[in-house]
C-alpha cells in the first residue's frame, strides 16, 4: 500500500518505499485544464527541464545528472481526460550502490525541485534563445507524429472523435499557438501553475519519502496557491457515426474504430470494462487477435484499446487499404459475438490470470506510472484492489459491458496505390 | 549438473550456472522481495545466418528470413498452440527475432514452474503443415509492410546496406515478400534440426523462482539432440563501405540521418571490454553533456533525440551517430570534423570520468528489470561470457582504452542514411 500525504492544498505526495530495487523513481505530475494556454504550458515543461537557476545552460545540468550516476530526467505532456498533465520524472541510483556516500536520491528530489520553483529566469525572461530553441522543438516533435502513422492514426480519430471536448485538443498546442507564444506567456503559464495546478508527487523506491515530501513541502510554503481541478466530459453514446480518412504513400493502410465505452467517469464499472476490453482485443486468447489475425491473416496486429479516463475505446490494426470492408466487418463480428455470450468461458478465466499479471508491476517505472496517472483521482486505486474487482467479474457483466460500446469514429489512414504497387 | 556459483557483492546478486549433459547452459538469478519471473529459452539463429552446414560439411544458402518465421512458427502445434498454453498458466508470453538470436520468452508470478514446462516444450516441439506456413506468409507479410513504413527502422538497415556488401547484417530481420514466398515446412524442418539444437541454445531465468527448481524442470524436459550444432562462418567484409551516401524518401514530415563508420575487423566480435569502453567514448564526446551536442542543438541542427550507438555482432561492427535533422549533411560534416578534432586533441578526462560513471549507474539500475536481466545473462553467454562480467569490464576501463577506440572510427570509412519527404 502506498503511503498518501498531503503536502499543500491539492498537492499528494504518494510514496511506495522499497529496497527490492537498486533505483528510486519520482515523477512530478501537474494537472490543468486542457485550453488555451497549452501551448504556453508545453513550452514550460520543456524550458524547465532545459535548465535551472543553480545548472543555468544545458550542459551543466546534464552533466550533474552524469555525475549522479546517470540519473535520467525527462519531461512530458499528456493528456488524462479533458486535462493537459506536465510532468518531469527522475530515475536514480539508490545510495547504497554509490562509490561514495551521498544521498542520490535527495539530491534528485531538491534537483527537480529547483527546477520547478527556481528556474533558469531572470526578471520574468526564460531567455530569448531557450524559449526560441523550445520552440523549434516542439514543433519538431508534433512534425514528427507524422513520422509514426500508427500513432497518427490512432491520435487523429481521436482528435476527430473529441473534436468539441477538450481532450479533442492536440495535448501541445498547435503549431501556430506555439508560435504566437511570447515570453510573458510562458512566465504567466509558470505562476498560473504554481498556484492553480494539481500536483501529485509520486516516489517509489528506496528514497526516503519523508525527506522528499520535506524537500515540496518547504517550496511549496512560499507559493499561495489556489488549485482549479478539471471535470472531463464524458460523452456515452456514439450518435451516427462518422468516417474520416486521408491517404499517403505508404505500404500499409491503418484503421482505427473509436467507441464510446458508455461510462459516466473514469472509474464507472471499470473492472466488467476492462475485463470487455481484454477479451475483446488485448490478449493473445482475445477475439480480434484470434480470428482477424491469427484465423484471417488480415493483420500483423489488431488490437484494442481502453482510455478510462475518457470512456473511450479504440481498435486499430495495420492493414492492406483494399481490406478495410472486411477488417471492420470481421471487428463488428467479434464485437456481437461477445455481446451475445458467444465466449469460451475459459477465455474469460484467462483474461483474469492475464490481468492480474499486468497489474502485477516488476519495475518501479511501472508501479511510478500505474500511480502518477491517477493524479486527478481523489481516492487512490491500488494494483491489488484492480485484481480483486476484475477477479469478481462474471460473463454477463462482460456482454453488458460490450452492449454498452457505440461506434462513434471511424479513421483510416489509406495506403495510395502507387506505393502499393511498388512491392 | 554441476552448478557454479557466481555472486558479486557490490550489486548483491547471485547467478546460479549449469551445462546440462544436453549441452543447454542455464543461468539463474533468484531476486528477493519479486513476486513474477522472467525466463527466456535462446538460440543462437538470427536474421544473420543465411547460410548452414549441410552434410557434406559445406555451407548452403538459405532463404532469408528463415529465424524469423520459425519464431512465429513454433508458437503452433498439433493440439492447443502456445499461447493457449499460457494463458492457463496466466503468463503472458512472446519471442523476438535480432541479428543474431531467436528468443522465447514469458513473464508470470504465479505457476512458474509450469509455464517453464511449457516454454521448453514448445520450442522443443515444432509442428508445421504448408497451409500453417502459407497462413503465417500473410501475417508476416503484414509485419514486413509495417516496417518498411518505419523511418527509424528504414534509415538503420539503409545505412547497414551502405556499409556492407556481404554480411547478411544488411537484410532486414523479417526478410522480404520474396524471401518468405520460398520458405516451406519442409525447410523449416530441416533448419529447425539444425539449429535448434540444446548445445546452441540457452535458458536464463531471473525472479521469484528457486535455481534448484529450474534445474530439475530442465532434467526432465530437455531431450538430447542428435548431430553438432550450426556454426557460422567468418567472412571478412572489406574496410571500406559499399558507398558512402543513401538516400530514401518516405512519408515523412521530417528528414533523419544516420551517420555511420565501419570498423575493419579481422576477428568476428569485438571484446566485452572494446565495446563498453566505445559506449564511454561516444558518450564522452556525443552524450547530452559534451559541448558536440551543445553545438549540433544551438545550430538548430538536432534535437533531443539525437544519439550514437555502437553496433556489432558476429562479423560486423560500426559506430552509428543520429537522429531528425534539418539539415543532415552538414550535420555529418560537423560531426565528422569534431571526430577528427577529439582524435587529434584527445577526449576531454572530466567528461570521460562523467560518462563512466553515467554508464556504469545504468548498468547497475538495469539490475532491476528481470526483462533485462535475463536478457542480458543470455548474450553473455552467447558471446561467452561470464555473469557481471559487463560491470567488471566497465570498472576497467581506462582513458587510453577510449581514446584507442576512438581511434578506430576512419574517416575514409564512413557512410551517410538519409530519410527524406517525398
Amino acid at each position: 500500500m502506498p503511503q498518501v500525504k498531503t503536502l499543500a492544498e491539492q498537492v499528494r505526495l504518494v510514496s511506495v518505499e522499497t529496497d527490492s530495487f537498486k533505483t528510486s523513481r519520482i515523477i512530478v505530475s501537474m494537472a490543468m485544464p486542457m485550453g488555451e494556454n497549452a501551448a504556453a504550458n508545453s513550452l514550460l515543461i520543456y524550458l524547465l527541464k532545459r535548465s535551472c537557476k543553480a545548472y543555468p545552460d544545458f550542459s551543466l545540468l546534464n552533466g550533474k545528472l552524469d555525475e549522479l550516476y546517470g540519473a535520467s530526467l525527462s519531461a512530458a505532456v499528456s493528456k488524462i481526460g479533458d486535462s493537459q498533465v506536465l510532468s518531469l520524472s527522475l530515475t536514480c541510483l539508490d545510495d547504497r550502490f554509490a562509490l561514495t556516500e551521498e544521498s542520490i536520491a535527495e539530491q534528485c528530489a531538491e534537483l527537480l525541485a529547483n527546477m520547478i520553483f527556481s528556474p533558469n529566469c531572470k526578471s520574468g525572461s526564460f531567455g530569448a534563445e531557450n524559449l526560441a530553441a523550445e520552440k523549434r522543438l516542439l514543433i519538431q516533435r508534433i512534425e514528427e507524429e507524422l513520422n509514426d502513422k500508427r500513432t497518427y492514426a490512432l491520435n487523429k480519430c481521436l482528435e476527430y472523435m473529441c473534436k468539441n471536448e477538450p481532450c479533442g485538443r492536440d495535448k501541445y498546442g498547435t503549431v501556430e499557438e506555439i508560435n504566437a507564444v511570447k515570453m510573458a506567456d510562458v512566465y504567466a503559464a509558470w505562476k498560473n501553475m504554481l498556484s492553480t495546478a494539481v500536483f501529485q508527487i509520486t516516489v517509489v523506491g528506496g528514497a526516503g519519502a519523508d525527506n522528499i515530501g520535506d524537500i515540496f513541502t518547504k517550496r511549496f510554503a512560499k507559493i499561495e496557491r489556489s488549485p482549479v481541478k478539471s471535470e472531463t466530459v464524458f460523452i456515452q453514446r456514439g450518435r451516427h457515426f462518422n468516417r474520416y480518412e486521408e491517404s499517403f504513400p505508404v505500404n500499409q493502410g491503418k484503421l482505427v474504430i473509436g467507441f464510446r465505452a458508455g461510462m459516466q467517469s473514469s472509474r464507472d464499472n471499470i473492472f466488467a470494462i476492462t475485463v470487455m476490453n481484454d477479451i475483446f482485443g488485448m490478449g493473445t486468447y482475445s477475439k480480434l487477435f484470434m480470428n482477424v489475425r491469427e484465423k484471417l491473416s488480415l493483420a500483423y496486429y489488431c488490437w484494442s484499446k481502453l482510455l478510462a479516463s475518457k470512456g473511450i475505446v479504440l481498435v486499430e490494426g495495420g492493414i492492406d487499404t483494399d481490406k478495410e470492408k472486411k477488417v471492420s466487418a470481421e471487428i463488428l463480428s467479434q464485437l456481437s459475438d461477445l455481446r451475445n455470450g458467444k465466449t469460451d468461458p475459459e477465455v474469460l478465466v484467462s483474461s483474469k490470470r492475464s490481468l492480474k499479471e499486468r497489474y502485477t508491476f516488476t519495475t518501479p517505472e511501472g508501479i511510478c506510472s500505474w500511480y502518477a496517472s491517477q493524479v486527478l483521482e481523489d481516492k487512490i486505486l491500488t494494483p491489488a484492489s484492480i485484481i480483486e474487482g476484475v477477479e469478481a467479474v462474471t460473463m454477463e457483466q462482460v456482454c453488458e459491458a460490450a452492449k454498452k460500446l457505440s461506434i462513434d469514429t471511424i479513421f483510416m489512414l489509406k495506403a495510395q496505390e502507387e506505393a502499393e504497387n511498388e512491392d | 549438473m554441476k552448478i557454479k556459483q557466481l555472486t558479486n557483492d557490490k550489486l548483491g546478486e547471485t547467478v546460479f550456472c549449469a551445462k546440462h549433459s544436453s549441452g543447454l547452459e542455464i543461468r539463474v538469478m533468484p531476486k528477493k522481495g519479486y513476486t513474477s519471473a522472467y525466463a527466456v529459452f535462446g538460440v543462437k539463429y538470427g536474421s544473420i545466418d543465411t547460410a548452414v552446414m549441410n552434410d557434406g560439411g559445406e555451407f548452403e544458402t538459405i532463404p532469408e528470413g528463415t529465424a524469423h518465421f520459425l519464431e512465429h512458427k513454433l508458437f503452433e502445434s498439433e493440439d492447443l498452440n502456445a499461447f493457449e498454453r499460457f494463458a492457463k498458466t496466466g503468463a503472458s508470453a512472446n519471442a523476438y527475432t535480432s541479428f543474431e538470436k531467436t528468443a522465447y520468452l514469458f513473464k508470470g508470478s504465479e505457476n512458474i514452474g509450469e509455464s517453464l514446462e511449457i516454454l521448453l516444450d514448445f520450442v522443443q516441439n515444432p509442428y508445421f503443415t504448408q497451409q500453417t506456413v502459407e497462413k503465417e506468409q500473410g501475417i508476416i507479410g503484414q509485419e514486413i509492410r509495417m516496417y518498411q513504413d518505419l523511418p527509424d527502422w528504414q534509415v538503420m538497415f539503409n545505412l547497414l546496406k551502405a556499409l556492407y556488401a556481404n554480411h547478411p547484417v544488411r537484410i532486414d530481420i523479417a526478410g522480404t515478400q520474396e524471401s518468405i514466398a520460398k520458405i516451406d515446412a519442409d525447410l523449416l524442418y530441416r533448419l529447425y534440426k539444425s539449429f535448434y539444437n540444446p548445445a546452441n541454445m540457452v535458458l536464463s531465468v531471473v525472479g521469484a523462482i528457486e535455481p534448484q527448481e529450474v534445474f530439475d524442470i530442465v532434467d526432465r524436459c530437455i531431450k538430447p539432440a542428435e548431430g553438432r550444432p550450426a556454426e557460422r562462418k567468418f567472412e571478412k567484409e572489406s574496410a571500406k563501405p559499399v558507398r558512402d551516401y543513401i538516400e530514401e524518401h518516405l512519408s515523412v514530415a521530417t528528414k533523419q540521418f544516420l551517420l555511420g563508420y565501419k570498423e575493419d575487423i579481422s576477428e568476428p566480435l569485438l571484446s566485452l571490454e572494446d565495446e563498453i569502453a566505445s559506449q564511454i567514448m561516444l558518450e564522452a564526446i556525443a552524450g547530452k553533456s559534451s559541448p558536440l551536442f551543445k553545438k549540433l542543438l544551438d545550430e538548430e541542427l538536432i534535437d533531443m533525440g539525437f544519439g550514437s550507438e555502437l553496433f556489432n555482432g558476429f562479423g560486423f561492427s560500426c559506430v552509428m551517430l543520429g537522429g531528425i535533422s534539418a539539415d543532415p549533411e552538414k550535420t555529418a560534416s560537423t560531426l565528422r570534423e569534431e571526430i577528427k578534432r577529439i582524435q587529434k586533441d584527445g577526449i576531454d578526462p572530466a567528461a570521460f570520468d562523467r560518462a563512466k560513471r553515467k554508464l556504469y549507474g545504468r548498468m547497475v539500475m538495469g539490475y532491476n528489470d528481470i526483462d533485462d536481466t535475463a536478457n542480458l545473462m543470455m548474450n553473455l553467454y552467447f558471446n561467452e561470457y561470464e555473469p557481471f562480467a559487463e560491470l567488471e569490464a566497465c570498472k576497467s576501463v581506462t582513458l587510453e582504452k577510449a581514446q584507442e577506440r576512438l581511434a578506430v572510427l576512419k574517416d575514409d570509412a564512413v557512410a551517410l542514411s538519409i530519410i527524406s519527404p517525398i
